[in-house]
C-alpha cells in the first residue's frame, strides 16, 4: 500500500465538504419553503428550519390534490419513453459503433446538429405536425417526442461505450456459431449494461420532469403529467409556494433515488467516447 | 430465422407499448374547455359554479385549466391557429388586441342579443374596431394603496402626506444601519406598477391614433418622483420585485403596499389588519394617481361552432347570472360586471369593495390595442435603467418613445415579396439536386451496398425516422419560415419574402451586443463546468473513505428539477434577505452585491446558477474517464520519479482528453442555446432587457411582437453558428477520431 499524505487528504475532505454544502444548500432552501407554515418564497431570515415549520403542505399535497393521479400519469408516460429509447438506442448504437455502411457519418454528424437548433422555436411547427397526425391530447405524441429527445444523447453514448467493447468479442461467438444477432444480444448487450443503465435513466429524466411540450400536447386534466400538475400550484402572482416547493421535491424523489442507486453504474456507462479509442 | 423473429418481437413490444399508452381522442362535443389565468381563490369558486352547472345538466362536462398569462397567450395563438385549444378563453381585456386581430376568437355581438348585453356595465364589453371580443365578469385589476393598521392607522391622501408618513414609518430598529421597517412597499420595478405615478403626473401612454406619448413633462416628473422616493426620501426599498414587497407586507415589516385586487385577501389570510384606500393625490398637479382598470373575462375561440355555439353560449350565461357574480364578488372582493346587482345591500356593506369601486372610478381604462405590447416593452428597460442610475429621467423619456415607436413598427410590419417566393423554391430544389449531386457517388453506394449493409440499416433505422420525424419536420418548416412574413399582419396567409428577416437580424445592434454576451456565457460556463468537474472527479478518485457518499450527494444538483432550483437561486440572491449577501456581509465580512439590478451582476448570477447545475455532468464524465486510465502509468511515472503536476499534465489529462473533448462539444451546444436559466433567474431579461443571451433575446424580441418569421431567421442563424462552431472543433481536436 501506497503511503497516505494526511495534509493532503485534510485538503482534499475540506474540499470535497465545502463543494457538498454548497451544492446541497440551495435544494436545502426547497425544502426550507416547503415547511414553511405560510407560502412564501423568500424569507428574512436564514435558519433552515422555519419558526412553526410545518408538514401541512405534504399532506396537503396527497390529499387535496390528483397528485398521485399525476404520478402514475407520469410513471406510464416514462416507463414507455425509457423502453422504447433503450430499445432504439441500443441498437442504434451498436450498428453506429460495429458497421461501416454509407450514410454513417452523416447520421452521426445529423444527431448532433439536433442539439443544435433552439428547442423552443420548434414548438409551433411541430404543435401543427401533431394537429395533422390527430396526436393532439394523446400519450402517443407525447411519447414520440420525448423518445426523440432522449435519442441523440443516448445513441451517442451507448455507441461510444459500445466502442470500448474489443470486437474479437463478437468474432469469437461468431466462430462458436453464434448469429449476427445472437452475438450482439448474448455476448455485447450484458456487457454493454452499465450504459444500457444510463441510457434508461436518460430517457427516464426527459420525460419525467418535461413541461413545456407537455402543456401544449395535453389538454385534458385527466391526463396531466406531473409538471403539469406542478404548474397548475402556480398561479398569476400568487403562487402556492409551499406546496409546489414540495410539490418539486417529491418529485425529484425517484430521480434521486435513482441517482443514488445508479450513481456507481453512471461512471462507468456514461462514455461519450473512450480512453482505449 | 432466430435472429429476425428477435428483431420482429422487439418492433412488435415496441409498437404495442406505443398503442397501450393512450390513442388520439376526437374533440367531444359535449364537453367544453376553459382555459384562464385565475388565482386560486377564484379558480376555486369557478369550479364550484361549475360543478352546479353541471348537475343541472349532466350531459355537459366543463373543463378548466389554468394558465400562466404569457403561456395562455402563446399557447392560445399556436393551438388557435391549428383548429385547436379551448372553447373559451378567459383573461385580462388586452389579450383581445392581438387575438382579434389575428381573427381566433370570435365576434360575440352576433352570439348575444343587444338586450342581453345591456344587462352589463359597458366597460364590461370590449370593443375593438366595432366587434364586441370579450364579456367581462370582473372589472378591476386594479392598484390601489393597501395599509397595515396596527402601523398607521390613518392612510395618506396626498403625495406630501405619504413622504411624511412613510419617512416616520421607515425605522432602524436596532441600529445596525439596516432598515428593518419600510413605510411604503411595492413592485416599483414593473411598469405596470408606476402607471398611477405616470397619470398622477398628468401623462398617458398612447394617444387617440394608438402613437406612444411617452417623452412628455409628466414621464420625467413621475420618473423623478419614484428615484426620489428611493434615494432621496429613502422610504422604499432598494430593490423590491413582487415578491420581495408581499413578505414584506405580510410580515408586518412594511406599513403601506401598492398592490392590486388579487392580492387584498391573502394579507386578510396572512393576519395583517388591513384596510385599502385609492391612491394619493399629486399636490404638483391636483391630480389622482390613477391605476390602469382593466376588465377580466371570456372570448370564445374562433372554431366554435353550431349546436357546440349554443351550449358555449349557455354555459357562458350561467356563469354570467346575477347570482353568481354577487357570489364571486363577496368571496373574493372583485367588481362585479352586471348592473342589476350594484344596488344589492351585501355588496355595499363591504367596505374594500367600496372602496375598490372608488379607485376604479378614478382608474384609467387599460388600452386593448395591440400596441400595448410595445410600450411595455419600451417602457421597462429604460424605466429600470433610470432606477439603476444608467440614465436621466429626461435620457429615459427619449428613449422609451423612440423604442416604443420601433417596436410598434416591427409590430405592423407588412412586407410582401411574391418574386421571392419562386427564387426561394428554385434556390432549395436546385441545393437539393446539387447535393445530390456532389454525394452521387454515396448514393451510389448506398445501392450497391445496400444488402451488405441492410442489416446495420435495420438496426439503425427505428432511431433514425422517430429523431427524422420530429426533428426535421419542424426544422425544414422553420426554414420555410425563415423565408417569410409570418407576423401579426399576417398569420394566415403568409408568404415568401427572401432573406429580409436575415438582413433584418444583422442589422439589429443588440444582436452583436447579445452574441458576445452569448460567447462569454457559453465560455465561462463551460470553463467552470470542466473545471470543477475535473478537479472534484481528481479529488473523489483519490478513493478516501467516504468518496462515494460525496460522488453521490455531488450529483444532486444535476437531478432535482432545474425549474425550481432556479428560482431558488433567484431568491438567493435577492439584496437584503438573499442568503448569499447574508453570508458575504456575516461570514465573509464583505460588502452586500446588488445582484439582479445591474447588468453585469444579474449576468453573472445567472452564471454562477448555470454552474452550480451544470458541473456535476462534467465531473461524472471525468470520473470515468480517470478510473479507466491503468494504474501502470502512474506507477511507472512514480519509478520514474516524476512529480504530482508532472503526472497530471503528462499522464491524467492527455488520457481524459479524448472523453472530454465529445462531452465539451455537447455541453458547448447545451449552454449556447439554454434559454431557462437565465431567463429565472433574470426574471426575462432584467434589469433593462441586458441580461439576455442570443436564444432568450429571439424568444423575447419575437414572441412579444409576434415576428415569427423574424424568429424563424434568427433561430436559423443561431444554428448555423453552432454547426460552424461544432465543424471545427470536431475536426480541430480530432475529437471525431473517437465520435465516428
Amino acid at each position: 500500500m501506497k503511503r497516505r499524505n494526511l495534509l493532503l487528504d485534510i485538503l482534499t475532505y475540506s474540499f470535497l465538504v465545502s463543494f457538498t454544502l454548497l451544492a446541497l444548500y440551495p435544494i436545502v432552501n426547497v425544502f426550507t419553503i416547503s415547511i414553511r407554515p405560510d407560502d412564501r418564497l423568500l424569507s428574512t431570515s436564514l435558519s433552515i428550519i422555519p419558526e412553526g415549520a410545518t408538514f401541512k403542505q405534504y399532506i396537503n399535497l396527497f390529499t387535496k390534490t390528483s397528485f398521485l393521479n399525476w404520478v402514475l400519469n407520469s410513471t406510464l408516460v416514462s416507463a414507455v419513453v425509457t423502453i422504447t429509447g433503450v430499445a432504439l438506442a441500443s441498437t442504434a448504437g451498436y450498428a453506429l459503433s460495429r458497421f461501416n455502411f454509407i450514410g454513417k457519418q452523416i447520421s452521426m454528424l445529423g444527431i448532433l446538429t439536433t442539439q443544435m437548433f433552439p428547442a423552443t422555436m420548434l414548438l409551433l411547427p411541430m404543435y401543427i405536425m401533431l394537429i395533422k397526425l390527430h396526436l393532439i391530447n394523446s400519450y402517443l405524441g407525447l411519447i414520440i417526442i420525448y423518445s426523440a429527445t432522449a435519442l441523440p444523447f443516448t445513441v451517442w453514448q451507448m455507441k461510444g461505450y459500445y466502442d470500448t467493447i474489443p470486437f474479437s468479442l463478437e468474432e469469437s461467438a461468431r466462430i462458436d456459431g453464434c448469429t449476427r444477432w445472437q452475438a450482439y444480444y448474448k455476448i455485447i448487450l450484458p456487457l454493454a449494461a452499465p450504459a444500457l443503465v444510463i441510457t434508461a435513466l436518460f430517457a427516464f429524466m426527459t420525460a419525467w420532469s418535461e413541461y413545456i411540450v407537455a402543456a401544449q400536447v395535453l389538454q385534458d386534466t385527466s391526463l396531466y403529467t406531473l409538471p403539469l400538475g406542478l404548474k397548475s400550484f402556480q398561479s398569476n402572482l400568487t403562487t402556492e409556494w409551499g406546496l409546489y416547493a414540495a410539490a418539486a421535491l417529491v418529485v425529484s424523489l425517484p430521480v434521486v433515488v435513482l441517482f443514488i442507486i445508479l450513481s456507481k453504474w453512471l461512471v462507468s456507462g456514461l462514455t461519450l467516447g473512450s480512453v482505449k479509442g | 430465422m432466430d435472429k429476425t423473429n428477435n428483431l420482429i418481437n422487439l418492433f412488435f413490444i415496441i409498437i404495442i407499448s406505443i398503442i397501450l399508452s393512450g390513442c388520439a381522442k376526437e374533440e367531444p362535443e359535449n364537453e367544453i374547455v376553459i382555459w384562464h389565468n385565475m388565482r386560486p381563490e377564484e379558480k376555486q369558486i369557478l369550479q364550484e359554479q361549475i360543478d352546479k352547472y353541471q348537475r343541472l345538466h349532466p350531459d355537459i362536462k366543463v373543463i378548466q385549466l389554468y394558465k400562466e398569462t404569457e403561456e395562455m397567450r402563446s399557447g392560445y395563438i399556436i393551438a388557435a391557429i391549428g383548429g385547436q385549444g379551448p372553447d373559451l378563453i378567459y383573461g385580462p381585456s388586452d389579450q383581445v388586441g392581438p387575438f382579434s386581430e389575428m381573427e381566433i376568437i370570435k365576434p360575440l355581438e352576433t352570439v348575444f342579443p343587444q338586450t342581453y348585453l345591456n344587462k352589463f356595465n359597458e366597460k364590461a364589453l370590449i370593443y375593438s374596431n366595432g366587434h364586441l371580443w370579450q364579456l367581462a365578469d370582473k372589472l378591476g385589476n386594479h392598484l390601489t394603496l393597501v395599509y397595515n393598521k396596527n402601523l398607521l392607522p390613518v392612510p395618506p391622501k396626498t403625495d406630501k402626506e405619504l413622504i411624511r408618513l412613510g419617512q416616520k414609518l421607515t425605522i432602524d430598529k436596532n441600529n445596525d444601519g439596516k432598515i428593518d421597517q419600510y413605510g411604503l412597499v411595492w413592485n416599483y420595478t414593473e411598469p405596470y406598477f408606476f402607471i398611477p405615478f405616470l397619470t398622477g403626473f398628468g401623462g398617458w401612454v398612447l394617444d387617440s391614433t394608438n402613437t406612444p406619448t411617452l417623452n412628455t413633462k409628466a414621464m420625467v416628473n413621475a420618473l423623478g418622483f419614484i428615484k426620489d422616493l428611493r434615494d432621496k426620501y429613502k422610504i422604499i426599498p432598494p430593490e423590491a420585485d413582487y415578491d420581495i414587497a408581499d413578505v414584506l407586507f405580510k410580515e408586518g415589516k412594511a406599513a403601506m403596499i401598492i398592490n392590486g385586487d388579487w392580492s387584498w385577501s391573502s394579507y386578510g389570510n396572512a393576519g395583517v389588519n388591513y384596510g385599502i384606500t385609492t391612491l394619493p393625490l399629486i399636490t404638483e398637479t391636483g391630480l389622482y394617481a390613477k391605476p390602469m382598470v382593466a376588465p377580466k373575462g371570456y372570448s370564445i375561440n374562433v372554431k366554435v361552432k353550431g349546436k357546440k355555439l349554443k351550449k358555449v353560449k349557455a354555459l357562458l350565461e350561467f356563469l354570467m347570472s346575477a347570482e353568481n357574480q354577487l357570489e364571486t364578488a363577496l368571496k373574493v372582493k372583485t367588481f362585479p360586471s352586471r348592473k342589476d346587482i350594484y344596488s344589492n345591500p351585501k355588496l355595499l356593506a363591504d367596505p374594500v369593495l367600496n372602496n375598490s369601486e372608488k379607485q376604479i372610478e378614478q382608474g384609467v381604462a387599460l388600452p386593448i390595442v395591440t400596441e400595448m405590447r410595445a410600450i411595455w416593452d419600451a417602457m421597462r428597460p429604460a424605466y429600470q435603467a433610470v432606477l439603476g442610475g444608467a440614465i436621466s429621467p429626461k435620457e429615459a423619456a427619449v428613449q422609451m418613445q423612440a423604442s416604443a415607436k420601433k417596436k410598434i413598427k416591427e409590430l405592423r410590419e407588412d412586407i410582401e415579396n411574391p418574386v421571392w417566393g419562386i427564387i426561394i423554391q428554385m434556390l432549395l430544389v436546385i441545393s437539393v439536386v446539387l447535393t445530390m449531386f456532389l454525394s452521387r457517388k454515396n448514393i451510389i453506394a448506398f445501392f450497391k451496398n445496400f444488402k451488405k449493409d441492410s442489416y446495420a440499416y435495420l438496426l439503425a433505422f427505428p432511431a433514425i425516422i422517430i429523431m427524422v420525424l420530429v426533428v426535421f419536420y419542424p426544422f425544414f418548416y422553420n426554414l420555410i419560415l425563415s423565408f417569410s412574413n409570418m407576423s401579426l399582419a399576417h398569420i394566415h396567409d403568409w408568404s415568401i419574402i427572401g432573406f429580409t428577416q436575415y438582413v433584418k437580424v444583422f442589422s439589429e445592434p443588440q444582436f452583436y451586443e447579445f452574441f458576445l454576451k452569448t460567447i462569454i456565457w457559453t465560455a465561462v460556463n463551460i470553463v467552470f463546468h470542466v473545471g470543477l468537474g475535473v478537479m472534484l472527479a481528481l479529488l473523489l478518485n483519490r478513493k478516501l473513505p467516504g468518496s462515494g457518499i460525496f460522488r453521490t450527494l455531488l450529483i444532486l444538483p444535476w437531478a432535482v428539477p432545474q425549474y425550481i432550483v432556479a428560482l431558488t437561486w433567484r431568491g438567493m440572491f435577492n439584496y437584503e434577505y438573499g442568503a448569499i449577501n447574508l453570508i458575504l456581509v456575516k461570514y465573509l465580512s464583505l460588502s452586500p452585491v446588488e445582484w439582479l439590478k445591474s447588468p453585469l451582476e444579474a449576468f453573472s448570477a445567472a452564471i454562477i446558477t448555470n454552474i452550480w447545475l451544470g458541473f456535476p455532468f462534467m465531473m461524472i464524465i471525468a470520473l470515468g474517464a480517470l478510473q479507466s486510465i491503468p494504474n501502470e502509468l502512474y506507477e511507472a511515472a512514480d519509478i520514474d520519479g516524476a512529480k504530482w503536476f508532472q503526472k497530471l499534465t503528462n499522464i491524467t489529462l492527455p488520457l481524459i482528453k479524448p472523453v472530454m473533448l465529445p462531452a465539451i462539444t455537447l455541453g458547448v451546444i447545451w449552454t449556447f442555446n439554454n434559454i431557462n436559466v437565465i431567463w429565472l433567474v433574470s426574471n426575462a431579461g432584467e434589469p433593462s432587457d441586458k441580461t439576455h443571451i442570443l436564444v432568450s433575446f429571439v424568444y423575447k424580441a419575437a414572441f412579444n411582437l409576434y415576428r415569427y418569421g423574424y424568429a424563424a431567421a434568427f433561430s436559423f442563424i443561431l444554428f448555423l453558428i453552432l454547426l460552424g462552431f461544432g465543424l471545427t472543433f470536431l475536426k480541430r481536436t480530432k475529437a471525431t477520431e473517437t465520435v465516428y
